[in-house]
């Protein structure tokens, strides 16, 4: 069962089911909509070319709905969104399986792009979601971050061959220049405007 | 305990609730606990109370988290930090940098 929250055309919420695309996008469908953007997140088999098994997020819920709604609101406004809509999932999500689904309708393609793109940079940057990466085998998991250069925590103690430390733990492969989790950061504000 | 224990609280000293999320898990090995200090005290005096729970757990984690009282980001600059903003029954919470989506 869903955790949500719904502020007039807005919607937000955390689950531990499958995320289903269709009901995401009939929260935003709209007559005053021309356009719908939805992007979906999906949960890559490796990092950095080291196999993934299954990837684990938790959550702080009440505080992640309250940071989701304010990122919602404040990218309704800016864009003059019809609606938006974002879901993201909590627990043992398996490789190919979307994690996040983020939906938003306007009148026109354009505000819809930008506004898709925006929202999920921000969700990325705010909502209080961790990821744990399990490797399988002996080897543990790693806490992600998406912060630029803040690299994971290994849970596995054991291990004798101890990589550099970095601010979160060891260092277990050289920071890509603007990486996330769903690849390289695009920011929005660098985005040319027509 | 009857009300006049617990508002004196154990030693004078009063409790509050504190969660630990994400990586900050690895190194406490528990999502939550009941601490008891002299509230109300700042976060800098929670860093040190932690610091002498989980030596080291300062510089490996908590100088790159940010932490909520009553699910509201509070100041943990420097400047900031010395402010009393913990008091009996808060939820502290140790946020560390996020990996949604």
């Amino acid at each position: 069962m869903a955790k949500e929250l719904v502020q007039d055309d807005r919607y937000v919420a955390l689950t531990h089911d499958l995320l289903d695309v269709k009901s995401i996008m009939d929260r935003v469908r709209s007559p005053k909509a021309g356009a719908i953007v939805l992007f979906a997140g999906t949960t890559r088999d490796n990092f950095g070319g080291k196999p993934v098994k299954e990837l684990q997020y938790t959550s702080y819920e009440p505080l992640a709905l309250q940071t989701m709604m304010g990122i919602s609101q404040s990218i309704q406004e800016k864009h003059s969104l019809t609606a938006i809509a974002m879901i993201h999932r909590l627990g043992t999500v398996p490789i190919g399986e979307e994690s996040i689904l983020i939906a938003v309708s306007s009148p026109h393609r354009q505000a819809a792009w930008r506004a898709g793109e925006e929202a999920l940079e921000e969700c990325k940057a705010k909502v209080e979601v961790w990821k744990k990466e399990e490797f399988g085998g002996d080897e543990g998991g790693v806490w992600r971050a998406n912060r630029d250069g803040a690299a994971g925590v290994r849970i596995d103690q054991s291990n004798h061959e101890e990589p550099a430390q970095g601010p979160h733990g060891p260092i277990l492969r050289p920071k890509v220049l603007g990486e996330r989790g769903h690849g390289p950061v695009v920011h929005p504000g660098n985005i040319k405007k027509d | 305990m009857s009300t006049a224990e617990s508002e004196a609280g154990v030693n004078g000293q009063k409790s509050f609730t504190i969660l630990y999320w994400g990586p900050a898990t690895s190194y406490t090995l528990k999502e939550k606990e009941t601490l008891l200090a002299h509230l109300p005290i700042s976060t800098a005096r929670l860093f040190e109370m932690l610091e002498e729970k989980y030596a080291g757990i300062k510089s490996k984690v908590l100088e790159s988290c940010m932490v909520t009282v009553n699910f509201k980001y509070v100041d943990v600059s420097d400047s900031a930090s010395t402010e009393l903003v913990i008091n009996k029954g808060d939820e502290v919470a140790i946020i560390p940098p996020v990996s949604s989506g």
